[in-house]
């Protein structure tokens, strides 16, 4: 047992002790202050102390007023959730007619799939943007400015990675499955609800994970989507740090505390779900 | 499904080729037609400046990581206690939000900022980081923090497809760590890390958030990448079209990656065409 362990070893132990260390500290240094800083004051980080002086909680409490982070990740939340769902559902019937149907155009869309991930963001917004204001213009609704225009904006991007991830799994369901729903009279919708749906649930919920996340972590259409009013988590953060810079005291403990508390849901999400979550970053390559 | 592809992507064409400002976006379809001007105007700008900053900044991320990544990946295949911690550890970077990264790191890079505190104490005068020259560098530092977990991820599954008997009969052949690391164990993690580099290398030209949130609109001169001058000429400049242009000029530049992308997922395609 202990020589095949020793066998399968890749690293002699020091130099496996090594890397380790050195790659944690390079990861754990950073984060480590910025929890330190985050529970320190603001005086205290401007004057430069990795270890907080005072621990206090005090700049968690502040964040709320002085960012405008509580209406922030309010819209995240709300945008970032609709289009999770949207996605999920509109992309497992998508994907189940690409995998079960043959048509003409069937390979370029799913090569398109693949491919519209990694068009230039700043390409699509422009289009969209023009699109979003002649709206308003020639229709007289608003579009840009609202959540849902924020919505939509989203759709386009997280659906055909939903559809991707939806498609690579139902590939490996067996056939044999939905034909003995058929042969029970079963119809389409039918087996899609109760047997396609139920048996990919895990899939589901990562495909619409991903949706929220990639809504989540966007800054490049929000910030010119959005009004203050509609803004997301993203934009109040990245407006709060950067206003910060020139004042007569840098607000920096409770820029950290903002940063930290943005990035809790995906934490969270990713620690709940973290066995179906790492096999799908590698399938897709998406943040 | 294809029109929400199609429809902008033909869209942008267009805006490319008219005079597309702040007065005429009111009225875009009334909006003068100008053709291939755009584009001259944009390769007499900054545009190939922006093109050269962007790829060797993805060229050089992409590199740089790669090294990370394998090294994780090598250090995390065997099984020892506390390893589940370790591979959690190794995620964080890349779990975090690239808004949260970016918010961060120019926290602490500011003049006054932890990063030159600490160089301080070490007798280093750490400089300006945010602007002038070395924000290049800062950009490639923090983006090398940010996405070496990827190539670590891509590293792993392709070490975990390798079959243990291959270990084995290396083992009996007494091989010493390095010569079985590099004849038997790097050739397998070719494929998956080249794929992962590839795709790597499209993250990083795409990469918006980072520049953005890092150094702010209009960044420096030396971190103007690709879609930071598209962004700061349509939507700070105003210049619609003529940034639509730009985009193009950027979709072609991606594409190459892309299309070697596409080719080498294609079997995977075709494969499961045959098999259905």
């Amino acid at each position: 047992m202990s020589a095949s362990s020793e066998a399968h070893r890749l690293l002699p132990r020091p130099l496996l002790v090594t890397v380790t260390v050195i790659l944690c500290a390079m990861v754990l240094v950073p984060v480590l202050y910025i929890l330190l800083a985050s529970l320190n004051s603001d005086l205290g980080v401007a004057s430069g102390e990795f270890w907080p002086g005072s621990f206090s909680v005090e700049s968690y409490g502040r964040i709320w007023t002085t960012a405008d982070l509580a209406n922030g990740l309010v819209n995240s939340i709300l945008v970032c959730a609709l289009v999770a769902v949207a996605s999920a559902v509109l992309g497992t019937m998508t994907a189940y007619v690409l995998v079960r149907h043959t048509f003409t155009g069937r390979l370029t869309i799913l090569r398109g799939l693949v491919g519209l991930q990694s068009i230039p963001g700043t390409l699509m917004l422009l289009p969209v943007f023009v699109l979003f204001s002649s709206a308003g213009n020639y229709l007289g609704v608003t579009v840009v400015g609202t959540r849902w225009g924020l919505f939509l904006a989203y759709l386009t991007f997280a659906l055909p990675f939903s559809t991707w991830v939806m498609v690579t799994y139902l590939r490996g369901l067996p056939r044999e499955l939905e034909e003995a729903g058929r042969v029970d009279g079963a119809s389409t919708p039918r087996i899609l609800v109760r047997i396609i749906m139920p048996l990919s649930l895990p899939a589901i919920v990562v495909s619409g994970i991903f949706a929220f996340l990639l809504g989540w972590n966007d800054v490049l259409f929000a910030s010119v989507l959005t009004r203050p009013g509609t803004r997301t988590a993203a934009v109040a953060l990245s407006a709060f740090g950067s206003t910060q810079e020139g004042g007569a005291l840098p607000v920096y403990s409770q820029v950290m505390a903002a940063a930290l508390v943005s990035a809790a849901p995906v934490v969270l999400l990713y620690l709940v779900f973290q066995r179906y979550l790492v096999g799908g970053l590698t399938a897709g390559g998406v943040k | 499904m294809t029109l929400i592809i199609i429809v902008p992507l033909l869209l942008a064409l267009y805006l490319s080729l008219i005079d597309l400002d702040q007065y005429t976006l009111r009225r875009w379809l009334d909006a003068p037609f100008l053709g291939l001007k755009n584009f001259g105007e944009a390769f007499g700008s900054g545009l190939p400046h922006a093109i050269w900053i962007s790829v060797s900044f993805a060229v050089l991320a992409t590199v740089a990581t790669v090294p990370f990544g394998i090294a994780a990946a090598l250090a995390t295949q065997n099984a020892y206690r506390g390893r589940g911690l370790v591979r959690a550890v190794f995620l964080v970077p890349y779990v975090l939000p690239s808004f949260v990264v970016a918010t961060v790191w120019r926290t602490m890079l500011q003049p006054d900022g932890i990063v030159n505190t600490v160089l301080a104490k070490a007798g280093i005068d750490g400089g300006l980081w945010l602007s002038g020259p070395k924000s290049y560098w800062t950009l490639i530092l923090v983006e090398i923090w940010a996405a070496w977990p990827f190539i670590y991820l891509m590293a792993l599954a392709g070490l975990q497809s390798v079959d243990s008997e291959v270990y084995e009969a290396s083992a009996i052949d007494g091989a010493d760590w390095w010569p079985k690391l590099v004849r038997v164990v790097l050739p397998y993690l070719r494929g998956p890390v080249l794929l992962a580099c590839l795709l790597a290398t499209l993250n990083h030209i795409n990469n918006f958030t980072l520049p953005y949130v890092l150094f702010g609109a209009p960044a420096p001169d030396d971190v103007t990448v690709m879609p930071m001058i598209v962004y700061v000429t349509s939507f700070q400049s105003l210049r619609f079209g003529l940034s639509a242009a730009m985009a193009i000029v950027s979709l072609l530049i991606v594409a190459v990656p892309l299309f070697v992308y596409l080719r080498a997922l294609r079997l995977d395609v075709h494969d499961e065409g045959g098999r259905r």
